[in-house]
């Protein structure tokens, strides 16, 4: 027998207190003479005769009473209790269940979805629980919620919960489940607990676990009996993986090409799958990939046509299939209706100017020259520049500049807009470096300069560019260009420079490493830093397609927003703000249509309105306040949990082989998993009843044996006064 | 009670026990009880004047005043308290239940001030005071006489007399009743613990010789109101067995028992006219005896009128 609340046995010592009552009342008798024995004589006479039997019996019964209900406090549990004590005992157990609530489970074989079959079999599951006993249901996704925790058990009640619950567009994390449940576990008071995790079983959640997982697994088996009850279904599923802007500038009448990844988790190849591009729900363009190998992806290019500027919604989607939720993908462009340019031309000659306009211009129609606004000045007239006019400014070879025009280029910065910044001959490191590299408050500059170097070969031939960052939007379009024309451009010059912490290299050298192209955030704007120069005489990048492509990806870069940025369903939403807003709180309404208001705090100067977890996918609505206009922000599902292979019957067995976790493949397996591990026995009722039953009969007894004496005094003094 | 006396100054037993000398004490208390009462009912039970009433056909002629008939020139007849050559008698139980004491004062202590007291307010009148003292049976007889050498006796009989229980109340009341010669005023201190029937038959004896009996029935306040809580042992002083038991849940029974004895008692002594008061050993003996005698004489009033 164990104790579910073994510290409460204390109370048993309770059964001191009728005694020491009993001691102490007898070893407290009074004495007195007394004359008028004839009115007390009759009283007492016979109770004296009984009193020491009485007394003893009903210290007895107070006493064992004591006992039963210190250990009723205590909760005295069998763990396999077997013939008597089985019959004396309640059979109750405390049910930990676990429901997997990613967005696997909404896959559908035809009539029902995963999660309608694991909403079944938890209810075959609480049949088995007796009213009162502790539940708790816990729902697994990225983040577990837990809805019922140590809740007395009540049918409706729970039943009611259920019908509540549906699955999450989240994936599932399973590394911190076991601890999750262990703690549950650890919490609940019950002569059994039992655990039943129902979930789909996806392969790539439990077929290759880490030991550790296993480790954590095995042990939430010793803690409870844990049962996995598996929902599997098919593995065919179509998902779109990514969607994102390959080419082209986010500005009024411009054409973007956006990149759609379909991906088939099926087993069986897939043919004529048609992906439709839309703007604002309207569709702009539609494609069709003629056939997807099973477990491959396929990419297609969706041309988006930019009519009006401001926000704009786009998705690309896949028609219906057996899992709906990841078949569409969103991303949200933020539309210019032009996009303004100043460039500070630090040489003389305005020939570097001229390459850059150029090479902004480089599609050359008049839709790019409407909307593309340049205006070139030098350097010497960078004071008088009004910058807010401006999206993106352009340094070129500027020798340096003062404190206050750092100080104003950072704020310019600060609040949304680009920079970039290119090294010539005259660029006077000691200066700038004391300026806008330094650590004296105004970091500008993403590194320190140091001197030029020569980067030619012993041909005199420079070295071509090496695009380290792969998923930056300024590489991605170098990616597509054959491998000669990308190795066109070469830099005889750089500067060597000392990056920053918080900087990061985008473009370096070829073989040797040397950052080209540097890039640093400050507040909601970004810096970019070559190295070299923009014109013609440490390289020959202005007379190659790599300079238009690259300024270009970068003016556009720049020139985006926060809100372009695809998040995933858990991550958290970031309202930004340059000043303190009027308004405490911000708002962001919900793909459901819900208004979610959070309030605005400060953040290393910076104001932020930050909703820590986006639980929906679809678009989100920020709003500095209720009234203001909103910003949409795209939310995507994590694609992982795209794969809704699952794990064979025979495999989930092998799986849990040896790990004291039981299987439950069909729901009469569940039953009797339920039946054999539910052996352990409760005896707090019957202790409480047995305990408060012996109060009920010692003082009936009691209250008889003292009414009996009192009668029979009556009747003798009767029969004496006849 | 009179508004004339002293409201604090009642004398305590307890003060009165240390006192020593029975005779002081009973000048204590009776002169103390006649200090300015003027208009005190404190007549006694002598042959004092009562008062006037004019002269109606059939009276007889000697009872006439005629010094108020020289100076009014109209007949009154004055009217008279009592009898002359008044004998008291007082009867004191020193059985072993007398013993009795809560605090510090005995019913037989309290009884022995009782006894002295009334003796005092006798003398003090020219009237005769005997005494008798009995448990199981008669232990003195004093025939009555008018000096005050009678109140050193009654201290002197009850400290010699070693209290036995006591049988039956009658046989010693039948055995006084024989020894007296003449009709008395009979004062019984008692606490009367025995059988009601046997306490009445006695006190009728003493009635059909024509005595004017009056009981004091002597109790100690812990017999009238028992106030025991917890476990306690009662040694029975008139040699019943030792009981030991819970006193608060007797309680209830033992009052209604003692209240339906009271009754039972008080009843015979209304039916027999018999004069019954209860006297509460912790009260003052002044109050105790101011209150008896205007209880008395609001009697005597009330039966002549």
């Amino acid at each position: 027998m164990t104790f579910l609340n073994p510290l409460l046995l204390l109370a048993g010592l309770g059964v001191a207190l009728p005694i020491l009552a009993h001691l102490l009342n007898r070893h407290r008798v009074q004495h007195t003479p007394w004359a008028a024995m004839q009115f007390i004589n009759r009283n007492v006479r016979i109770r004296s005769r009984q009193m020491r039997l009485k007394d003893i019996l009903l210290l007895l019964l107070r006493c064992l009473a004591v006992l039963l209900l210190g250990l009723a406090l205590a909760k005295p549990v069998i763990k396999e209790a077997e013939g008597v004590a089985e019959s004396l005992g309640e059979r109750r157990a405390g049910v930990i269940i676990a429901l997997d609530t990613s967005y696997s489970m909404q896959h559908s074989d035809g009539s029902t979805t995963r999660f309608e079959r694991a909403i079944e079999q938890i209810r075959a599951i609480a049949e088995g629980i007796h009213a009162g006993d502790p539940v708790c249901l816990v729902l697994l996704g990225a983040e577990h919620k837990v809805v019922a925790r140590n809740m007395a058990f009540d049918s409706e009640r729970f039943e009611a919960i259920l019908q509540a619950q549906q699955a999450t567009p989240e994936s599932l994390n399973l590394d911190s489940v076991p601890m999750l449940l262990k703690e549950l576990a650890d919490g609940i008071d019950a002569p059994q607990k039992e655990i039943y995790i129902v979930t789909d079983m996806q392969t790539q959640d439990w077929k290759i676990r880490p030991a550790w997982l296993t480790d954590a697994l095995e042990e939430l088996g010793k803690t409870a009996a844990t049962v996995i009850v598996p929902v599997r279904g098919d593995s065919d599923n179509l998902a779109i993986t990514n969607l994102e802007l390959v080419s082209g500038v986010l500005r009024k009448g411009t054409i973007a090409r956006y990149r759609a990844t379909v991906r088939n988790c099926g087993t069986v190849a897939v043919s004529n799958v048609k992906v439709r591009g839309r703007v604002n729900q309207i569709t702009v363009d539609t494609k069709t990939i003629p056939a997807i190998a099973a477990g491959a992806s396929e990419t297609v290019s969706l041309f988006i046509h930019f009519h009006n500027p401001g926000p704009v919604r786009i998705t690309a989607e896949l028609d219906m299939d057996s899992l709906p939720v990841d078949n569409v993908r969103r991303t949200v462009a933020i539309i210019r209706d032009r996009v303004s340019v100043l460039c500070v031309e630090g040489s003389s000659g305005r020939s570097s100017s001229r390459f850059i306009t150029t090479a902004l211009r480089a599609r050359g129609n008049t839709a790019g020259q409407e909307n593309f606004v340049l205006q070139s000045v030098p350097w010497v007239d960078l004071p008088t520049q009004d910058l807010s006019r401006f999206d993106v400014v352009i340094l070129q070879d500027v020798p340096a500049i003062t404190a206050d025009q750092a100080r104003g280029l950072e704020e310019y910065v600060r609040g949304g807009n680009g920079l970039i910044w290119f090294a010539g001959e005259n660029t006077d490191a000691k200066k700038w470096n004391e300026r806008s590299a330094s650590n004296k408050g105004i970091r500008l500059l993403p590194a320190v300069i140091a001197e030029a170097v020569n980067t030619s070969d012993a041909a005199g031939v420079g070295r071509p560019l090496d695009p380290i960052m792969l998923d930056h939007s300024v590489c991605r379009p170098l990616l597509s260009l054959p491998e000669d024309l990308l190795s066109e451009t070469r830099f005889r010059k750089l500067l060597q420079v000392k990056p920053s912490a918080t900087s990061f290299t985008v473009l370096s050298l070829a073989g040797t490493a040397a950052p080209v192209v540097l890039e640093h955030s400050i507040g909601r704007g970004h810096v970019f830093m070559f190295t070299t120069s923009a014109g013609s005489q440490w390289n020959n990048m202005a007379v190659t397609p790599v300079f238009p492509m690259i300024l270009q990806q970068m003016v556009t870069y720049l020139t985006a927003r926060e809100f372009e940025k695809p998040r995933l369903v858990g991550d958290s939403l970031a309202l930004s703000y340059v000043e303190q807003p009027d308004a405490s709180e911000a708002v962001f309404d919900t793909p459901s249509a819900q208004m979610i208001s959070v309030p605005v705090r400060e953040h290393r100067n910076q104001y932020v309105a930050l909703l820590d977890h986006a639980r929906e996918a679809g678009f989100y609505l920020a709003r500095v306040s209720v009234q203001a206009p909103g910003m949409p922000v795209a939310v995507n599902v994590e694609t992982k949990e795209s794969n809704v292979k699952c794990l064979t019957a025979a495999e989930t067995m092998r799986s849990f082989e040896d790990t004291g976790i039981s299987v439950a493949l069909s729901e009469a397996e569940l039953l009797d998993a339920v039946e054999q591990t539910r052996t352990g026995r409760s005896f707090w009722l019957f202790c409480m009843l047995t305990g408060l039953g012996l109060l009920v009969i010692e003082s009936l007894l009691a209250d008889r044996l003292f009414k009996r004496a009192a009668s029979t005094n009556e009747t003798t003094s009767a029969s004496e006064n006849s | 009670m009179s508004e004339h006396l002293p409201q604090t100054n009642y004398l305590d037993p307890e003060v009165l026990q240390k006192l020593g000398d029975l005779e002081l004490v009973a000048r204590e208390v009776v002169e103390g009880l006649r200090v300015g009462s003027h208009r005190s009912h404190l007549r006694g039970f002598s042959t004092e004047f009562a008062h006037h009433r004019q002269y109606a056909p059939g009276d007889a002629m000697r009872t006439i005043d005629w010094r108020v008939y020289g100076r009014t020139d109209r007949y009154y007849t004055k009217l008279y308290e009592a009898e002359t050559n008044f004998d008291c008698h007082v009867l004191i139980d020193a059985s072993s239940s007398m013993n009795y004491a809560s605090g510090k004062v005995s019913k037989l202590e309290y009884a022995k001030f009782l006894a002295a007291s009334m003796a005092y307010v006798v003398l003090k009148q020219r009237d005769s005071v005997g005494l008798s003292i009995f448990d199981s049976q008669v232990r003195a007889y004093l025939p009555p006489r008018s000096t005050m050498g009678i109140i050193l006796q009654i201290d002197q009989l009850l400290r010699d007399i070693k209290p036995v229980p006591r049988s039956s109340i009658a046989n010693q009341l039948h055995g006084i009743a024989l020894m007296m010669k003449r009709r008395s005023f009979v004062v019984v201190i008692s606490d009367l613990l025995s059988n009601v029937d046997d306490i009445l038959a006695g006190l009728d004896h003493l009635r059909f010789d024509g005595h004017n009996v009056v009981v004091l029935h002597t109790l100690d306040p812990y017999e009238l109101e028992f106030p025991f809580k917890g476990a306690w042992c009662f040694e029975g002083l008139e040699e019943e067995e030792p009981l030991t038991t819970q006193a608060d849940r007797i309680r209830e029974d033992y009052l209604n028992n003692f209240n339906a004895y009271l009754d039972a008692l008080r009843s015979g002594c209304t039916a027999s006219q018999v004069d019954y008061t209860t006297v509460d050993t912790s009260r003052p003996l002044d109050q105790v005896l101011n209150e008896f005698f205007f209880k008395r004489q609001a009697t005597l009033n009330g039966a002549w009128s």
